[in-house]
């Protein structure tokens, strides 16, 4: 079947009242339960998003259950929540002691434990998620753990920090691309090559701003001491102050958005499954409009539109993706990897969402 | 009628879940079995009792089958009668609502969660006292051991303060009380029976009457087991926090801020009255130690978060107002201690070399 239609790869047909039905019961049935619902509520709602998702000619469909979601959560809080507290009781054992050196050693290995395991999570995230979703009765997987990744995602960031953040675009598309390698869906494997220096252009503008921003105050202080008006001078550091307020709540974050941007397409378009290729078309507006109206969504709701963000999110995603290539039904066979038979816990437990 | 209708918008599509092909089929029902033609081929024979539901999008059911992963039979349009009672049932918020039914459910789902929060909440409480006396001094010794040596001691002062403390619990036996070299307003109970006055505390008591009632209250802390109350209250709030609830930096914060109930103070606060009550000592002194301690916490909000997860003291006039209401005027309360073991108190820290000053840490020089 070649696809060489006008028509996108990827369709959404959801609408925002059906989904609204959905959520507001979710979010009642959570309140009442104490959160534990939320794990079926997730479900339910990937399950609709999933379904009003087309790919090709053939929805796609989210087979995992609240249950493991559920199950996920209760082993990351015996395994891991519980022990921490544990830890810290030392840590505040230690410090009454007088014995920094056994603190500072408990806190800085469980600092390097907790983000090894947020590497690990974010890889068994993409991992179960492909894992649970069909599309023509084939599913996708991994068949790696993700234990491996979790170091690559310690020692690929730490390098990526070191000359003073430059390579920080490396690491993301290094890791994006390592992740991805490891990810099949039916037969295929896919194929993640993107080019981590497509970014850099984009990543300086994020990264000199603040200097620039710096560079402009001085230049406000300058000119107003060199034009010797004394009395202007709370004034001018007002001024400067405004000039501050602007750029880290308006110019970084409208810049990070345009990084993620074309971080999101770059890693896009580097992926590749059997002869399938992959696009991102959303362009920094457009991701800029999703944030605003988010925002907006939020605010102007009390915080009760919070609960239509999935939805958002997620028929944003949709739209801008696309595909390219062929897809042969006969060559697409189902997929050998192994599942995991609880959820996304882990990630859960860490709050780091997407992708 | 029915009989004569063959519905026109009825159809059945298949997945084998071994490759991706879709698969337009026809349910030949055998008893319980049934079997999937196609145009040349016949698949099957499937159970109906290994189907379970998938999904359910606008009048498409999806179902799956046991043990054939990605397997799936798709109806679309009016299910046949016949065909109906064979199906599983579809399910829609979860299999034990859909059950249930959403309004019985919610019933029962909120009594069930005011049940849970009760354990929560009041599950310390009952814990505390069956958690054995040893493991709880276990405790206090690897958490708190000698405090940083900053202990006070010489042997006069040491026999003083037990005096004191003799007058006040009829078991002295398994509490350590000990002046620390600490230069702050405060006294902690800690696991295991440990009661610390800080060196602050003692120095800017007007008598040995005041600290009596300081210490009265702590022994109430120990003796009501609120300090192993607290502890659970700790480890039980971080695994809700933490298992359910998003970060685990909570973890972290709710672990450093524990604060006691107002009951807990309460209790100690009559145990303390009691014990003094007691030993004929005077309750009025405690009343100005209360006094001078709401002061200076109106000045600076400031016990260091590193002991916070001790006992801290919310306070009140209405806890100064108790101490004051249980004196009685006509009676002859005798002094806590003599002078001369009220000095040795007072100058316990100053005497000995031994002991390290300060709280926090001191990188570098031991
Ligand atoms: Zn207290």
């Amino acid at each position: 079947m070649t696809e060489d239609t006008k028509k996108s790869a990827f369709q959404f047909h959801g609408n925002w009242v059906d989904f609204f039905k959905i959520a507001i019961v979710n979010l009642l049935l959570s309140i009442i339960t104490l959160g534990i619902y939320r794990f079926w509520a997730t479900t339910r709602e990937r399950e609709y998003l999933w379904s009003e998702t087309e790919f090709i000619d053939e929805r796609i469909e989210w087979t995992g259950t609240g249950m493991e979601l559920f199950i996920g959560a209760i082993m990351v809080s015996i395994l891991l929540v519980l022990p921490i507290s544990i830890l810290s009781f030392v840590v505040q054992g230690a410090m009454i002691q007088d014995n920094p050196k056994l603190a500072i050693t408990i806190i800085i290995g469980l600092s390097l434990l907790i983000y090894y395991l947020i590497g690990v999570a974010y890889f068994r995230a993409l991992r179960y998620r492909l894992g649970r979703t069909y599309w023509r009765g084939i599913r996708g997987g991994s068949d790696e753990p993700g234990f491996k990744y979790g170091l690559s995602y310690i020692w690929k960031n730490v390098l990526g920090v070191i000359p003073i953040y430059l390579l920080v675009p490396w690491a993301m598309i290094s890791l994006w691309n390592e992740r991805w390698n490891h990810m099949s869906f039916g037969a295929h494997k896919f194929h993640s090559n993107a080019d981590w220096q497509d970014l850099m252009k984009r990543y300086m503008l994020f990264y000199l701003l603040p200097f620039l921003g710096v560079l402009a105050g001085i230049y406000i202080d300058i000119s107003s001491a060199a034009s010797g008006e004394i009395s202007t001078g709370e004034s001018t550091a007002l001024g400067a102050i405004g000039l501050l307020l602007i750029l880290f709540y308006i110019a970084l974050p409208l810049i990070a958005l345009m990084f993620y941007s074309k971080y999101f397409r770059v890693a896009v378009r580097g992926l590749r499954l059997h002869k399938l290729e992959f696009d991102f078309k959303a362009r920094s507006k457009d991701w800029i409009l999703l944030f605003i109206g988010n925002i907006a969504l939020v605010v102007f709701t009390l915080g009760l539109g919070y609960i239509m963000l999935p939805y958002r999110n997620w028929k944003f995603f949709v739209t801008h993706m696309e595909a390219y290539g062929e897809v042969n039904l006969d060559e697409l066979t189902q997929s050998e990897t192994t599942r995991s038979k609880h959820g996304e816990g882990l990630l859960d437990a860490f709050d780091v969402g997407a992708i | 009628m029915a009989n004569e209708v063959v519905d026109p918008f009825f159809s059945v599509s298949h997945f084998d879940g071994k490759t991706a092909v879709r698969r337009k089929v026809e349910i030949q029902t055998i008893g319980k079995n049934f079997f999937l033609l196609e145009n040349e081929r016949r698949h099957g024979p499937f159970a109906f009792e290994y189907m379970h539901f998938v999904s359910q999008t606008k009048g498409n059911i999806s179902y799956g089958y046991e043990d054939i992963d990605g397997w799936r039979l798709t109806l679309s349009g009016p299910i046949p009668e016949d065909l109906k009672p064979l199906l599983p049932a579809t399910r829609t918020y979860g299999s034990l609502i859909d059950k249930l039914g959403l309004g019985k459910a919610s019933v029962a789902f909120i009594a069930a969660s005011a049940a849970a929060l009760a354990v929560i909440i009041t599950a310390p409480q009952w814990l505390a006292p069956i958690i054995p006396q040893s493991i709880e001094n276990n405790l206090g010794d690897a958490l708190v051991g000698d405090f940083g040596g900053r202990i006070c001691s010489t042997p006069e002062g040491k026999a003083a303060l037990s005096k004191l403390t003799n007058s006040l619990d009829a078991n002295p036996d398994d509490l350590q009380v000990e002046v620390v070299n600490i230069d702050m307003l405060n006294a902690v109970a800690l696991p295991g029976g440990k009661v610390f006055l800080f060196n602050g505390l003692i120095q800017q008591a007007e008598s040995v009457d005041e600290v009596a009632g300081v210490l009265g209250h702590e022994i109430g802390h120990v003796r009501e087991r609120h300090v192993m109350q607290g502890l659970l209250r700790q480890l039980g709030l971080s695994l809700i926090l933490g298992g359910l609830n998003e970060n685990v930096g909570g973890v972290f914060s709710s672990a450093l801020s524990n604060s006691y109930g107002r009951d807990a103070e309460r209790e100690a606060d009559s145990h303390s009255i009691e014990v003094l009550n007691e030993a004929n000592i005077s309750p009025i002194a405690t009343k100005g130690f209360f006094n001078k301690l709401s002061e200076m916490t109106n000045e600076e909000n400031g016990i260091s978060s590193v002991t916070s997860y001790m006992l801290s003291h919310p306070l009140s006039s209405e806890r100064a107002a108790k101490f004051d209401a249980s004196f009685d005027k006509e009676r002859d309360y005798r002094p806590a201690l003599t002078k001369d073991e009220w000095a040795a108190i007072t100058s316990m820290c100053a005497n000995d070399k031994d002991v390290k000053s300060g709280f926090g840490f001191d990188f570098g020089e031991e």
